[in-house]
């Protein structure tokens, strides 16, 4: 169950992604591209396995439960740090697109050209 | 304390780290921080030097991060691929620096032109010696990161309109590229190369399905592909490589592309191979995962070779012009590449010989966008309207445009003629007809937009008198253009180089081996 919600909810985020990626104002380009991203971290953690305990062996206990994939986890985090840096960047690129065009418009910046 | 020889393959990343480190720090002083910059590449150089004689003699060269054992920790991987193409990186680094000091304004590079042009080169040198794909994505970053800022560097109009379509499209792709390692990673239990051919040659033993792995690969694909602006992915590759400052667009169109073309080569020729799918499809004739990117791979070489060489013929402007070149070039690249996935008896010369093309367009190419530089920098203008007759004004920047352009139409004695003589080698030896009609008509191409750039832009009556050049610009073009020849005539130990970066790409048993201990092969 957890599983199918987690697909549709996955689903939903790459449209809403793409929806707003596709969108003539740049800043909604750059949320598009942001909500992508996000989702496709969520979809990493997705692939260690939603079940699980805690990735923490228990001090000298006899047996090892199952435990999710702390890999992903470890992914996750350094995908999230990139992912912060390129939106500050692509935010100050759209300020600075603002600033040499006077607009954000992406059908005004094309026929600038 | 014992020194691992080992730790020899961190030398390159460690250098360009402390290099652009130190550019940052020596910010106050515009000096220190050129020579810094000059030295550490000149140190790259050095080292990746050492690295490439010590890897062609001793074999390949592992180095765990931290010594945790592969397939567990990080893994830095350094065989001849990887050194071979360091060592364009390398080349053309050098060269590009050395030609800033002079071009690129003290006021830009006094902001921070030097540590990101460093960083750029750690994010490359990253890429080609990891062993670990999440590892290969982090680097892409690096290196993206830099190149963003480097391609806006002059923010002007178009310069934040380009650069705005390269960041969006390149920020697609890592979500993309997130998507196929998470899936990769779910289905074959690992992120280490070597330990996934390991498993995908064994799938019963390790339990993984191969199945999946054909979709995620495809996944992956395309982001290379966007990487190595090969067409359908190729939109950014023009505006971003004309609003790059000219130095800038010699290291993107020279080097960074071919890390794209360098991680089809490492994931596809070595570590997706392995696998095996039994599913029949149209034109496919094996059942290897790779068997089936070779239609994909012929179909877009073909269109980048036309679509890249029909557009730089139209082109108005020099920058252009190459850029466009750039795209068609690229196919060249990946010709050979389609060829040699299709038909397995030619795929170790067909591998060399897209190798040998890759040093041929990376410092031709280079050299090509820095001369342009140059004479945008003479002149004031890249228009071919408005440039004419520049044998005479600039005598010595159109002699290297005219070593660069002849490299890239292929005439001896220059190392376009090898790269041209190894690709058609491989097609006519598969007997690949269609790719071998669309190589002439490519070639064709080349020589139209070439002769047509020189005609416009050389000959003909000149608009205005001599102009002046910077000696030191100049010198670098120079050294630049006797690298082209040189390496076309004594092209030997480039074409062994090639040949043995070929081996080590589809030596499977040796790459795992080497990785992961003699045991597990």
């Amino acid at each position: 169950m957890t599983e199918v919600a987690f697909a549709l909810l996955l689903g939903l985020l790459f449209a809403v992604g793409t929806y707003l990626a596709l969108r003539r104002d740049v800043v909604r380009v750059v949320w598009g591209v942001t909500v992508m991203s996000q989702a496709a971290n969520l979809y990493l953690v997705a692939m260690g396995g939603l079940g699980g305990a805690v990735p923490i062996l228990s001090h000298g206990g006899g047996s090892n439960p199952a435990v999710t994939d702390p890999v992903v986890q470890a992914l996750v985090l350094t995908a999230i740090v990139i992912g912060f840096g390129t939106t500050a960047f692509s935010l100050v690129l759209t300020y600075r697109v603002y600033e040499e065009h006077g607009t954000i418009d992406l059908d005004d910046l094309g026929e600038g050209a | 304390m014992a020194v691992d020889p080992a730790q020899i393959v961190i030398g390159p990343l460690l250098v360009a780290l402390v290099t652009a480190v130190a550019c940052l720090v020596l910010g106050f002083s515009r000096r220190l921080q050129v020579v810094v910059s000059v030295v550490g590449s000149l140190a790259y150089l050095l080292v990746v030097g050492v690295l490439f004689q010590t890897v062609a003699t001793g074999g390949i060269l592992v180095y765990q991060l931290s010594a945790w054992p592969a397939p567990f920790g990080i893994t830095l991987v350094a065989d001849p691929l990887s050194t071979y193409m360091l060592g364009l990186a390398a080349v053309v680094a050098l060269a590009s620096i050395v030609f800033s000091v002079r071009f690129v304004d003290p006021f830009g590079q006094g902001l921070s032109y030097h540590p990101l042009f460093h960083f750029m080169l750690v994010g490359v040198s990253g890429a080609f010696l990891t062993g670990d794909l999440f590892n290969l994505f982090v680097w892409f970053e690096v290196m993206l990161m830099a190149s963003y800022v480097l391609v806006v560097f002059y923010s002007g109009a178009e310069h934040t309109r380009a650069a705005l379509q390269y960041v969006v499209l390149n920020l697609v792709g890592s979500a993309v590229m997130l998507l196929a390692i998470g899936g990769l990673y779910a289905t074959l239990g690992t992120l280490n190369m070597a330990d996934m051919a390991r498993r995908l040659a064994n799938p019963a033993a390790f339990g993984v399905d191969p199945a999946p792995v054909l979709g995620l690969t495809a996944l992956l694909f395309a982001v290379f592909a966007l990487k190595a602006g090969i067409v359908p992915f190729h939109f950014w590759v023009a505006p971003a490589y004309r609003a790059a400052p000219a130095p800038v667009a010699a290291m993107l169109a020279g080097v960074v592309k071919k890390v794209g073309v360098y991680a089809i080569i490492r994931l596809y020729f070595l570590v997706f191979a392995a696998g095996t799918l039994p599913v029949g499809l149209p034109g496919v004739s094996g059942d290897s995962i790779l068997d089936f990117y070779g239609p994909i791979l012929l179909v877009t070489a073909t269109a980048s070779i036309l679509l890249g060489g029909v557009a730089a013929v139209g082109q108005d402007e020099v920058d252009g012009l190459l850029a466009y070149s750039s795209i068609g070039q690229i196919g060249f690249i990946v010709l050979p590449l389609a060829v040699g996935a299709m038909v397995p008896s030619v795929r170790s010369l067909a591998v060399a010989a897209a190798l040998v093309y890759t040093v041929n367009h990376g410092v031709a190419k280079s050299l090509l966008f820095l001369t342009s530089g140059a004479i945008f920098e003479a002149t004031g203008t890249l228009r071919f309207s408005d440039l004419g007759g520049l044998v005479e004004r600039v005598p010595v920047l159109s002699a290297t445009f005219l070593v660069g352009g002849l490299s890239l139409v292929g005439l001896p004695p220059l190392v376009g003629f090898l790269g041209k003589l190894f690709v058609f080698d491989a097609l006519v030896r598969a007997r690949a007809t269609f790719a071998l009609a669309v190589a002439l008509v490519g070639a064709i191409l080349t020589i139209a937009y070439v002769t047509r750039a020189w005609n416009r832009g050389f000959w003909g009556p000149p608009l205005a008198g001599e102009v002046e050049s910077h000696r030191g610009e100049v010198a670098v073009l120079v050294a630049l253009a006797l690298v082209v020849l040189a390496l076309g005539i004594g092209g030997e130990p480039l074409v062994h180089a090639a040949q043995a970066a070929s081996a080590a790409a589809l030596d499977r048993a040796g790459y795992v081996s080497a990785v992961l201990g003699g045991a597990a092969a």
